[in-house]
């Protein structure tokens, strides 16, 4: 178990540079998620940190010890894989004790780890079998098992749940949250998928072209994200943004100049910067009722999810999504009022797309 | 019928010819060969050729009485067996080594070598082991011969090497692994096929190289190849004999391909679609 610590880290392939210049502090024990789109950078981080690629300049700590240049063997972490990469040619026993034998570990404490291992991840009767003959869920669990079996210092997960349908990945995604608790390792788990890192994650990483966007807790990300991208990124479906500005001493959407609904603390806001997006995400909408002001749009489409529904809208030229009560069911073409609920908007700066504070 | 059954019917249709052709094209001389021994010598080269005769072992019995067949037989076997095994002992790190670092030219090279008219070679090696002392010997054949072997070895088996995730590879690393480690204990026996199936070729290929035998070997040390050689002389030519040798010559990488014309297939074509 081991602190990670990236200092000033620039990753370059040729005169392409992925990672400009990164610094990052994963505390002992901590499960941090990467989460980004695709070619942000989280799987080559975590590759950096797994040893299976170069740094081309900066620091990288695991524990105490600087690992710049150690191969990946020497540096006591276990890497899960998207394809899990088992050893087609092992049993699932030779594939959980490979690291275990190679490390001159005795047979008799292998034997232990690995049925303890088993017993965790509930993979017993499959322990004389080929890889080729588990199914996808079954692969994943010896992955799992074949990084346990070693008390590394941290645990890498590449996006290890992607192959999975969606019933088993929310399934594994529990187990591997629940492991995370019991085994109280550092893990460092990359995924594109915003909901594995808002379930998972102590803290998370939100990355974009090779930079932290966003290093904190998945309510801190999700309540206060800290620019247009990580507001957008973080939440399904995702945030609505409108252009908005402060015209003749009120807020106003920049595309038809109809009022936008500011409460009075984003207002000050707003009369400071002339011009911002505004954020609001779809569960923050609320259906007014006639006595309360808001803003009347027409339904474009509806969809029942059965826990809530989303009405699809056009405001002030954009696209927009509420999501409501499911038991409030308008049919397309209705006219609905909607405000937003009280401190719940975000304003940003249109330029940069950090947040108004 | 519709279009589409009839364009398969057509397909199907040439197919079959192709194979027939094909067939005929690669068997006749095979068949020609095998008649030919068991003919009496004067029916061997009768216009037209005599396709019912009455088969004989004469030549065979020539063949044997007059050389020393079965001592050409072994140093054949020395030369590919160890050609063979000198392929695999550089062309398996090689094929690996050009597979993991992604660097292609000293496979490039070696095909190059491969593809050179062996006549290239000839004159400086005759020169070069003639200077150590090694003409004649088993050792410049088994090198010379590796010309032949390593090209098919590190080719053959570059696919394989190719078709094994990176990430299973990646794994080993994290796992504990050297490259060295993740060359024995996880890449080889990932592709016995492929190991399998290049030295069957690089066996067949050294087998039946001719040119570097007949001129760096000696009376010693003469392969079956370059001996049957031997029955085509200046004013006439052994034809029942020779063809007695050809087909004895034939019959190893006939009999090994059979075993194993399954594998071979399999491993001739993996890597070519990554499942």
């Amino acid at each position: 178990m081991a602190s990670i610590s990236i200092r000033n880290l620039v990753k370059r392939y040729g005169n392409l540079t992925v990672i400009p210049d990164l610094d990052l502090e994963i505390a002992d024990h901590e499960f941090v998620v990467f989460v980004g789109p695709s070619g942000c950078g989280k799987s080559t981080l975590l590759r950096i940190i797994a040893g299976l690629e170069p740094i081309t300049s900066g620091e990288l700590f695991i524990g105490d010890r600087r690992v710049n240049g150690i191969p990946a063997a020497q540096r006591d972490i276990a890497m899960v894989f998207q394809d899990y990469a088992l050893y087609p040619h092992m049993r699932v026993y030779d594939n959980m004790s490979f690291a275990l034998e190679l490390r001159g570990v005795p047979k008799a404490e292998i034997d232990k780890r690995v049925k303890r291992a088993a017993a965790l991840l509930h993979i017993e009767p499959y322990l004389d079998r080929k890889p080729k003959e588990l199914s996808g869920g079954q692969r994943q669990r010896v992955a799992m098992g074949r990084a346990i079996v070693r008390n590394p210092k941290a645990f890498l997960f590449d996006e290890p749940l992607s192959n999975l349908d969606a019933k088993l990945r929310g399934q594994v995604r529990a187990e591997i949250k629940a492991l995370s608790q019991e085994l109280k390792t550092t893990m460092v788990f990359v995924t594109h998928d915003q909901i594995e890192a808002m379930t998972m994650a102590d803290r998370i990483v939100v990355l974009q072209n090779g930079m932290v966007q966003q290093y904190d807790t998945p309510e801190t990300v999700y309540e206060r994200p800290s620019n247009q991208f990580v507001a957008g990124f973080i939440g399904s479906p995702a945030m609505n943004f409108f252009p908005v500005e402060w015209r003749g001493e009120q807020a106003v959407f920049a595309q038809d100049g109809s009022a936008a609904l500011i409460d009075a603390e984003n207002a000050v806001l707003m009369r400071r910067a002339g011009k911002a997006v505004l954020g609001i995400r779809p569960e923050h909408f609320v259906v007014a009722d006639g006595a309360t002001n808001g803003t009347t749009v027409t339904v474009k489409l509806v969809e029942p999810l059965g826990s809530d529904t989303l009405i699809h809208f056009d405001l002030a030229g954009a696209s927009a999504i509420a999501r409501v009560e499911p038991s409030l069911r308008p049919k397309v073409g209705d006219r609905i009022t909607l405000r937003s609920q009280p401190g719940r908007i975000h304003l940003f700066e249109p330029e940069s797309g950090k947040v108004l504070r | 019928m519709s279009d589409a059954q009839t364009t398969d019917r057509w397909i199907r249709w040439l197919n079959t010819l192709q194979l027939v052709v094909a067939g005929i094209i690669i068997l006749t001389p095979t068949a020609w060969m095998v008649m030919s021994s068991f003919k009496p010598s004067f029916e061997v080269t009768a216009y037209p050729p005599t396709v019912i005769f009455s088969p004989t072992i004469q030549n065979y019995i020539e063949l044997t009485k007059t050389t020393p067949f079965f001592n050409y037989a072994i140093n054949s076997l020395i030369v590919t067996v160890g050609s063979t095994s000198l392929g695999l002992l550089f062309g398996i790190p090689a094929a690996f080594a050009v597979s993991w670092t992604r660097i292609s030219w000293p496979a490039i090279l070696t095909l190059a070598a491969r593809m050179a008219p062996g006549t290239l070679f000839l004159l400086p090696w005759y020169v070069m082991f003639r200077q150590v002392d090694l003409i004649g010997s088993y050792t410049a054949l088994i090198l010379s011969h590796a010309v032949i072997t390593l090209p098919i070895v590190i080719w053959v088996l570059l696919p394989s090497f190719d078709s094994i995730p990176r990430s299973v590879f990646e794994a080993a690393q994290v796992d504990g692994c050297s490259v060295t480690r993740i060359l024995w204990r996880i890449a080889i026996p990932l592709v016995g096929s492929g190991i399998a199936v290049s030295a069957i070729l690089a066996f067949v290929f050294s087998w039946n190289y001719f040119l570097f035998a007949l001129v760096l070997s000696n009376g010693d040390t003469k392969t079956l190849i370059a001996a049957a050689f031997n029955f085509v002389g200046e004013g006439s030519t052994q034809w029942g004999a020779l063809m007695a040798a050809a087909t004895l010559i034939a019959l190893p990488p006939l009999l090994l391909a059979t075993l194993v014309q399954r594998w071979l297939v399999a491993g001739l074509t993996l890597g070519a679609v990554k499942g």
